[in-house]
């Protein structure tokens, strides 16, 4: 066919010509070999162990450093202060680890904010996880009398008042709306949880903060410790996510009103951001332009907690 | 000039009889001559064996380059860093198991470690509470979660930066191309698992047991293991910001599957690098001295061509 020899190699053969000309580019060299001298070869091994042997000792020191207190206790219980003192005749000491770690826990945080874009909708799902959501609350159920006269103190508004709103008030004045999103603990595990409330933003547009305040300080008053005890808890959230249209103050859970075990009657569901941030039983929510405390972040946790 | 103080003649302390001047001036001169001999002859020796040392340093030798500077340095950084990683992803891990049975009285969490830990404490004999007895010796230990978050970010930053200059240095120095697979690394492949197979039993009976031959820098089971091994960071990482930041990131928790998904391809890769240093510490010390002194120096005097040790 005189037709097919003036169109040249076929396209099959063409492609075939292309994977054996990039084989061949990747395809091992032969080994070439340089002539030097034993005198240069020995001055040149000493140099390399020397500095391997120093990044070696220099690498177990700052290891040792770094270690938490409990694995130096453990692996070595009986030389565990000696190393510690010797460490911190360097420099390295115990404060300093903590200073540098949590600036390793900053630097991770700021990454986790660089990458926060208001428009990205969190994954949704189409149904929840059927098992019960998992009840990690750190201390103990709170008793159900404060539901009764349960409010939500709004502070750092752009009107200079306070304001205190029911439950009535909240669920009649704002829409509903719903999601089924991942509740993602730092601990690893994570629950598909099906969500009902109002958006955080609409009650931000409803009640503005003052202006120039960029955080939301949010507590439970109400919350209690292992024994029982009061044991508020605190967590900072910046604008950005509050504003953000998946960040509901829920109501419910599963279609039914939120119970006492998961905060009860209003919590924070926040799905761009680690479980923990997700405070239950809400009571207060102050705007304010310095970055407020935090409850975990106090305790050796992250702080921004991007998800 | 003579240095009375050191001649024989004076010492002994109590001797009181005259001095022969004429017999001691001889002695000493010498004496003098002897020692100016000996010196000579020192100097002569001194001078042979720096000429023989000139010599030696002088004498020419072909080497091979055979690891990239960054690649050196990279994959020692990585035995650190993959501990560290390790050490604290269990302690992580503790916090809420993967791999989990239905709970029981002394394992509410249903966390298999816990029960390897109990069974491999009771195999040894130690007494009192086991729960904790593994993950105390593979993690920086129970209750950690907080340290070990922080310790595993650092590491894990560290690792990225570190397996990007790994593979910088493979380019550089054009290591990446014997670990390229080829088309005769299957049947390569047997033949290599054929060898160490019959390493033991043949140097038991004494029996000759040639290596197969050899084409490039590595044999076929070497290069599927070392490029297996960067592609296994690649997903370890991955499956790390999978885990890390499943909302900002939802495309890569997808490819996962869900968060458990990444969760055990996780955990899997660790097992993978993990196990990969065992076989690979052992061959290294079977392979001798000129390969460990390679990966420190970069040069290997043990050249293709040559046959192998």
């Amino acid at each position: 066919m005189p037709d097919k020899q003036a169109k040249g190699p076929s396209l099959g053969a063409k492609l075939g010509a292309a994977i054996r000309r990039a084989a061949a580019s990747a395809a091992e060299r032969p080994e070439t070999s340089r002539e030097t001298t034993r005198g240069v070869l020995a001055a040149r091994s000493r140099r390399d162990f020397l500095l391997f042997g120093a990044a070696a000792l220099a690498t177990t020191t700052v290891g040792w450093w770094l270690l938490p207190e409990r694995a130096k206790r453990t692996w070595l219980p009986g030389s565990a202060d000696r190393l510690d003192s010797l460490a911190a005749r360097v420099g390295l000491t115990r404060m300093q680890r903590e200073a540098n770690l949590n600036r390793v826990l900053t630097f991770d945080d700021d990454v986790a904010e660089a990458l926060f874009a208001k428009d990205r909708r969190v994954r949704t799902y189409d149904r929840a996880d059927p098992r019960p959501l998992v009840i990690n609350y750190n201390g103990r159920i709170p008793r159900p009398e404060y539901v009764a006269g349960w409010r939500l103190n709004l502070s750092g508004l752009a009107s200079g008042r306070t304001e205190s709103l029911s439950i009535d008030e909240l669920l009649s004045r704002f829409t509903r709306h719903d999601m089924i999103t991942r509740l993602v603990c730092v601990e690893g595990w994570s629950h598909v949880v099906a969500w009902g409330g109002l958006r955080f933003a609409d009650l931000l547009s409803a009640y503005p903060p003052a202006p120039g305040t960029r955080w939301a300080a949010m507590r439970s008053s109400v919350s209690l410790d292992d024994d029982g005890n009061p044991d508020p808890y605190y967590v900072s959230i910046d604008l950005e996510t509050a504003r953000h249209p998946q960040a509901l103050l829920a109501t419910h859970q599963a279609g039914a009103p939120l119970t006492l075990a998961h905060g009860a009657p209003l919590r924070l569901v926040a799905p761009m951001k680690l479980g923990l941030k997700n405070i239950k039983a809400l009571t207060d929510i102050a705007y304010t332009t310095a970055e407020p405390a935090d409850y975990w972040n106090d305790r050796g946790y992250s702080k921004y907690d991007g998800l | 000039m003579s240095r009375p103080e050191r001649s024989p003649s004076r010492r002994g302390g109590g001797r009181v009889a005259p001095i022969d001047m004429d017999n001691e001036r001889e002695t000493q001169k010498k004496e003098q001559e002897q020692r100016r001999a000996a010196a000579a002859a020192r100097a002569a020796r001194r001078e042979a064996t720096r000429a023989a040392r000139r010599a030696r340093e002088a004498q020419p030798v072909r080497v091979a380059d055979k690891h990239d500077g960054l690649v050196r340095v990279t994959h020692w950084a990585h035995v650190a860093l993959l501990l560290g990683l390790i050490l604290t992803g269990l302690a992580i891990y503790w916090a809420a198991p993967v791999f989990r049975h239905a709970p029981t009285p002394g394992n509410p969490r249903g966390d298999y470690f816990i029960d390897a830990g109990h069974a491999l404490a009771s195999l040894f004999g130690v007494p009192g509470d086991t729960r904790y007895w593994l993950y105390e010796r593979t993690s920086v230990g129970p209750y950690q979660l907080a340290n070990a978050l922080r310790l595993h970010w650092l590491f894990a930053y560290l690792y990225m930066v570190c397996g990007a200059l790994y593979v910088a240095g493979l380019v550089r120095g054009g290591g990446w191309r014997a670990l390229m697979p080829r088309a005769s690394d299957p049947a390569e492949a047997l033949a290599m698992i054929r060898y160490y197979l019959g390493v033991v039993p043949h140097a038991l009976s004494r029996k000759p047991w040639p290596h197969p031959p050899v084409v490039g820098k590595y044999n076929a089971l070497q290069r599927a293991a070392y490029l297996t091994m960067p592609l296994v960071g690649a997903l370890v990482v991955l499956s790390g910001w999978a885990m890390h930041k499943p909302a900002t990131l939802g495309w890569l928790e997808r490819l996962f599957v869900n968060y458990d998904g990444a969760r055990i391809v996780h955990f899997t890769c660790m097992a993978i690098l993990g196990s990969f240093t065992i076989p690979h510490v052992i061959l290294v010390i079977a392979d001798g001295w000129d390969t460990f002194r390679s990966m420190v120096t970069g040069w290997s005097v043990r050249l293709k061509g040559t046959p192998h040790a």
